[in-house]
C-alpha cells in the first residue's frame, strides 16, 4: 500500500501511558519483585552452597545454569523478535515492538547472573562440579571409554594456557558483549526514533539488522554448545544450537504475549494492541514454539536413533532411564501436541485470556525443556552394557529430582529478578514506538 | 496496452520511503491492463523467435535423455559410472537437485501467503509450475535407477499374491510417500489457483479448440461471489496443507543420507540444512528462469525489479544459511573427537574432489554474499550470472555429499574414484530438457502470471481507494 497515514489518526489510539510509561503505576510491584528475586536467589545460594535440603553442590549449579538459560532465552528471543521485524520491514508488528525490545534490553545486566556466580565457581576451583571438562583429572578417571574423544577438545576451552576454561571464559564475555550490544543499539535507536522523528534511524536499524541476525545466529549457537552441549563432554549434534534457538524463540514469542497482555491490563497500549496482533504472536508461538521445535527436536532424535551410534546414543539414554522416560514424555506432549491441539484453530489466538494461558504453558515447557537439556547426568559407564535393555535395568531408579524446592527457588529467583528489570524498564521508557513510520499500518492492521 | 508516456514510465520501484510501500505493479492503474499484458503472450499468433529457439534447444536435450534413458534400459546400470564404494551418485545427485528446485514454489506460494508477502502474487504461478516439472524430473532418477525399471512399482507398498512388500523402515520408501504426497499437493494448489485465469483465457479467446481447451479446464467458473468465498477457503487450506511440505519433503531427502552411520551423511542438522539449500536452490532457478521471461514476454511491470531484489535477498539468506550449515558440520566434526567424522570432513576439502568441494564452497558461500550489495542485487546480468553460479553449486553440494563420503568411507582398502560416463553426464544434462520443454509449453500455453491475484494487491483493489485515500486508513494487509 502506498498510502500515507495521517497522524491525527494515531493520536486517538494511544494512551498517554503508552508515551511516558508505566511511571507510578507498578512501583510496588516492581519493589515485590525485586524483593522476591533477591531473596529467593540469596536463599538458593545459602542451601545449594551449604548443602542444606540434601542438595549436592553440582545439582544446584545445574540448577541455576537451567533458570539462568531460561531468562536468558526469553531475553535472547525478544531480541530475535525485533531484528526480524527490521529485517523484514514488517509494518504490523510495530505496536509490539517496544515491548519486545523491553525484553530484549534485559542482555544488557543478565551477564552479572553468569559472570559472577559462575567466576566465583572458577575462583574455588570447582567448575568441574558442572563442566565436567573444568577438571581433566576427574574427567579422566570417571570418562576412560570417552576420554579419547574428550582429550582432543579440550583445547576449545582452555587454549591460552591461563587456567582451565579460559577460551570458553573468553567467548562467554564475547556472547554477552554482542547480546548487550545488540540489544542496547535497538532500543536506543528505537527511543531516538521516538524523541526526534528522525527516520534515519529506522533506516539503520533496517541495515543494522541483517548483520545483528549473523551475530545473534552465531553467537546463539555457540553459547548453546559451551554451556548446554559441553556438559556431556563427549557428546556432539550439529544441530544443537538451532534447537536451543528453538527454546528461545518459545520463551521470547510466550513472553511477550504474557507482557503485552500484563501492560493492558494496568492501561496501556490498551487501544494499540488488538486482537489482530495477538492472533499474529500466536501464530509466531505456533510456529516456532510448538510446530518448529518439534521439527528440530524430532530430527535429531530420529537420526541419533535411527543411526544408533554408542558416542550419541549415550546422550538420549541418560534421558529415558528411570524418571527422565516419563519426563521426556511429558515434554513431547506439553511442548508440541497439547498446545498443537489447541492452538491451531483461529479463535484461541484471538482471545487474549486463552492465549495468554497458552503462554504461560509453553514458558513453562520451555524451562522444563531447559531442565531435561541440562539436568541429567549421564552414568559414566553407559557403554558396559550390551542392550539398552540392560542399562535401563541398571538406573531404572534414577529420578529426575524435578520436585526438589531448590529447582524452584531457584526459578523465582531469576524471573523475580527478571521481572523487576523488565517492569523497570515498563516504567521508564515509551511503551510505544511513537513517530515509527509504520505505527499506522501497525494501528490498523487487521488480519485477513 | 495503454502505456505511459515514455518518459514517465517507472523501472526501478526498489525503494521505499519509510511508511509508503512501494507499488508492486508497474505503469498500469486498471485491472483490464493487468489481464491484457498477461494473456497477450498466450494469444499472440506466434511466439518471440527467442521461445523457438530455447524450444528447439530443450526437444534436443529431452531426445538426448530419452536416448540415455532407453540405452540404460536396454543395456542395465552397468553403462553408468558407478562402483563399489560408490554405488550411488549422478542418479541420486540428480534426484536431491530436481527435488530442491521445487522448493521454491512451495515456499512462495505456501509460507509466503501465510507471512502476508504481497510480492509473492507477480512469481508465484511460475514458481509452482517450476515446482511441478522439478518433481518430474526428480521422479524420474529413483525410477530408473532401480535396476530393473520394469519393477518400479515395487517402490509403491501395492498389495500382491506374493507378499512382496518394500522395507518400511527404510527412507528411500518415506521419499516415495514424502515425494509424491508432494508432488499431489502441489499440483492441486496450482491448478486450484489456474482456475479463475483460465476462466479469463477461455472469455477471451476466439478460436474454438481454445474455447473448449481452457473452457473444460475452467470448471465452470464464472466470477461469482460463491465461486470466489469457495476458492479463496480452498486456496487458504491448500497454502496450510503445503506449509509442512516444504519442510518434510526435503527433510525425508536428507534422511535418506543422515540415518545412515557413513560419516558426512550422519549428522542431525541435515533436514533443516537440506531444506534451506533447496530453498536456496529454488529461488536461484526462479531467478534463471524470471530474468529471461519478464524480458521475452514484456511482464516487466508485474515482475519488477523489486521482485527481483526480494528474490536475490531470499538467495542471500538461504545461501548464509546453508554457509552456518557447512560451518557445523565441520566445527563438530573437529569437536566430536571422532575419527572418522573428522577424516571424511578433512577428505571432502582436500581429498580426491577437492575441487568439487571448492566449487560447493565458492558458489553457495562466498558468491552469493555479493549480494549484500544492492547494486548487484538490481542487476539482471550480475543476477542472471550469480543465479546460474547458485544453480551450479547447488548440484555439486549433492554431489560432494554423496560420492565424497562413499567414495572414501571406513576402509582404505575399499576406496575408489568415481568417473561419471557419457551417460551418466548425458542423463544429467537431458533432464534439464525435460525440465525447460515443460517450462516453455508452460510460458506458451497457460497464464504465466496468477492475473487475479496479482489485481487484488493494486491499489485499486483497496475499496478505499480514491475517495478516502487521505483517511489514514492502511486497508487490509491480507494476502
Amino acid at each position: 500500500m502506498s498510502h500515507s497515514h495521517s497522524t491525527s489518526g494515531h493520536v486517538q489510539r494511544l494512551t498517554p501511558l503508552d508515551k511516558t510509561g508505566l511511571g507510578d503505576i507498578g512501583a510496588s510491584l516492581q519493589l515485590g519483585l525485586g524483593i522476591l528475586g533477591a531473596g529467593c536467589l540469596a536463599l538458593g545460594l545459602l542451601i545449594g552452597l551449604n548443602g542444606w535440603m540434601g542438595v549436592s553442590e553440582d545439582f544446584f549449579w545445574r540448577s541455576y545454569l537451567v533458570s539462568f538459560c531460561f531468562v536468558l532465552a526469553i531475553s535472547l528471543g525478544g531480541l530475535f523478535f525485533v531484528f526480524v521485524q527490521h529485517l523484514t520491514r514488517a509494518g504490523w508488528s510495530v505496536v509490539v515492538r517496544r515491548p519486545a525490545e523491553l525484553l530484549a534490553s534485559n542482555l544488557r545486566w543478565i551477564w552479572a547472573l553468569w559472570i559472577i556466580p559462575f567466576g566465583w565457581l572458577w575462583f574455588r576451583g570447582k567448575a568441574g562440579l558442572l563442566w565436567p571438562w573444568a577438571d581433566p583429572a576427574t574427567m579422566k578417571n570417571n570418562n576412560i571409554a570417552e576420554w579419547h574423544l574428550i582429550e582432543k577438545k579440550i583445547g576449545y576451552f582452555s587454549l591460552f594456557g591461563l587456567f582451565d576454561g579460559d577460551f570458553f571464559w573468553a567467548r562467554a564475555i564475547a556472547y554477552f558483549a554482542i547480546w548487550a550490544f545488540l540489544a542496547h543499539v535497538f532500543l536506543n535507536r528505537s527511543l531516538r526514533l521516538g524523541a526526534t522523528g528522525d527516520r534515519n534511524n529506522i533506516a539503520f536499524m533496517q541495515k543494522f539488522a541483517a548483520p545483528a541476525a549473523i551475530l545473534f545466529a552465531l553467537s546463539v549457537t555457540f553459547a548453546s554448545f559451551d554451556w548446554i552441549m559441553s556438559l556431556s563432554p563427549a557428546w556432539f549434534s550439529t544441530m544443537f544450537g538451532v534447537y536451543f534457538f528453538c527454546g528461545c524463540a518459545t520463551a521470547g514469542f510466550a513472553g511477550l504475549i504474557l507482557l503485552c497482555v500484563r501492560l493492558q491490563s494496568v492501561g496501556a497500549l490498551t487501544h494499540a494492541i488488538t486482537t489482530e496482533h495477538y492472533q499474529d504472536m500466536g501464530k509466531l508461538l505456533f510456529a516456532f514454539g510448538m510446530v518448529f521445535w518439534a521439527y528440530i527436536g524430532f530430527s535429531q532424535y530420529m537420526l541419533i536413533w535411527y543411526a544408533n551410534v554408542p558416542e550419541e546414543t549415550t546422550w538420549f539414554l541418560a534421558r529415558q532411564v528411570g524418571g527422565w522416560g516419563p519426563f521426556s514424555l511429558v515434554l513431547l506432549f506439553g511442548h508440541f501436541i497439547i498446545p498443537f491441539i489447541g492452538f491451531i484453530s483461529r479463535w484461541p489466538k484471538r482471545m487474549p485470556l486463552v492465549l495468554s494461558l497458552g503462554a504461560i504453558w509453553m514458558l513453562a515447557f520451555a524451562w522444563l525443556d531447559l531442565y531435561w537439556l541440562i539436568m541429567p547426568r549421564i552414568p559414566h559407564d553407559l557403554t558396559q552394557f550390551e542392550r539398552f535393555s540392560e542399562a535401563f535395568a541398571e538406573f531404572s531408579d534414577t529420578s529426575t529430582h524435578f520436585f526438589t524446592p531448590i529447582n524452584f527457588i531457584l526459578l523465582a529467583g531469576m524471573v523475580g529478578l527478571f521481572g523487576f528489570c523488565t517492569l523497570r524498564s515498563c516504567r521508564a521508557y515509551p511503551l510505544v514506538c511513537e513517530r515509527d513510520p509504520r505505527l499506522g499500518e501497525s494501528l490498523h492492521f487487521e488480519n485477513m | 496496452m495503454t502505456s505511459l508516456p515514455a518518459n514517465t514510465r517507472i523501472v526501478d520501484n526498489t525503494s521505499e520511503q519509510p511508511g509508503d510501500r512501494a507499488p508492486l505493479v508497474l505503469n498500469m492503474e486498471r485491472f483490464g491492463q493487468v489481464t491484457t499484458t498477461v494473456c497477450r503472450v498466450n494469444e499472440m499468433k506466434g511466439a518471440p523467435l527467442a521461445w523457438y529457439v530455447a524450444f528447439a534447444a530443450s526437444l534436443g536435450l529431452l531426445g538426448l535423455l530419452g536416448f540415455c534413458v532407453l540405452y540404460l534400459i536396454f543395456t542395465g546400470v552397468g553403462v553408468w559410472g558407478l562402483n563399489n564404494p560408490v554405488m550411488w551418485a549422478f542418479d541420486i545427485t540428480n534426484f536431491v537437485f530436481w527435488v530442491g528446485i521445487g522448493h521454491a514454489g512451495t515456499l512462495i506460494s505456501a509460507i509466503l501467503f501465510l507471512f502476508r508477502q504481497k510480492w509473492r502474487t507477480g512469481i508465484n504461478r511460475f514458481a509452482e509450475a517450476m515446482t511441478i516439472f522439478a518433481v518430474i524430473c526428480a521422479g524420474l532418477f529413483p525410477g530408473i535407477h532401480v535396476g530393473r525399471v520394469w519393477f518400479a512399482y515395487w517402490l509403491f507398498p501395492i498389495p500382491n499374491q506374493m507378499e512382496m512388500w518394500p522395507q518400511f523402515r527404510s527412507p528411500l520408501l518415506w521419499d516415495v510417500f514424502a515425494v509424491s504426497t508432494y508432488f499431489t499437493v502441489s499440483l492441486l494448489f496450482w491448478y486450484t489457483g489456474l482456475v479463475p485465469d483460465l476462466a479469463t483465457l477461455r472469455d477471451r479467446a476466439k478460436g474454438r479448440i481454445q474455447q473448449i481447451g481452457y473452457g473444460l479446464f475452467a470448471l465452470g467458473w464464472r466470477g461469482s461471489n460463491r465461486h470466489w468465498h469457495r476458492y479463496e477457503r480452498a486456496y487458504l487450506i491448500l497454502a496450510a496443507l503445503s506449509t509442512p511440505l516444504v519442510l518434510s519433503v526435503h527433510s525425508v531427502v536428507s534422511f535418506d543420507f543422515a540415518t545412515s552411520q557413513l560419516p558426512g551423511w550422519h549428522t542431525t542438522i541435515f533436514p533443516p540444512y537440506f531444506v534451506a539449500g533447496a530453498i536456496f536452490s529454488g529461488f536461484a532457478m526462479v531467478v534463471t528462469l524470471a530474468v529471461p521471461a519478464r524480458e521475452m514476454f514484456g511482464l516487466k511491470d508485474i515482475i519488477t525489479l523489486r521482485h527481483l531484489d526480494n528474490m536475490n535477498k531470499i538467495i542471500l539468506v538461504t545461501g548464509t544459511m546453508v554457509g552456518y550449515a557447512y560451518s557445523m558440520e565441520f566445527f563438530i566434526a573437529w569437536y566430536s573427537g571422532a575419527m572418522y567424522e573428522k577424516f571424511a570432513f578433512l577428505n571432502r576439502a582436500f581429498g580426491q574432489y577437492w575441487w568439487a568441494y571448492l566449487l560447493m564452497v565458492s558458489c553457495n558461500v562466498i558468491t552469493p554474499q555479493l549480494f549484500w550489495f544492492k547494486a548487484i542485487r538490481t542487476s539482471i546480468p550480475l543476477m542472471f550470472v550469480l543465479s546460474l553460479v547458485v544453480n551450479i553449486g547447488m548440484w555439486f553440494e549433492r554431489y560432494v555429499i554423496i560420492v565424497s563420503s562413499l567414495a572414501n568411507d571406513f576402509l582404505p582398502s575399499s576406496w575408489d574414484k568415481y568417473v561419471p560416463t557419457w551417460v551418466d553426464v548425458g542423463t544429467m544434462l537431458g533432464a534439464f530438457g525435460l525440465f525447460f520443454t515443460l517450462f516453455l509449453l508452460f510460458c506458451r500455453f497457460l497464464p504465466m502470471i496468477a492475473m487475479a491475484e496479482v489485481k487484488a494487491i493494486m491499489p485499486a483493489a483497496d475499496p478505499h481507494a480514491g475517495a478516502h485515500a487521505d483517511h489514514g486508513h492502511g486497508g487490509k494487509d491480507g494476502h
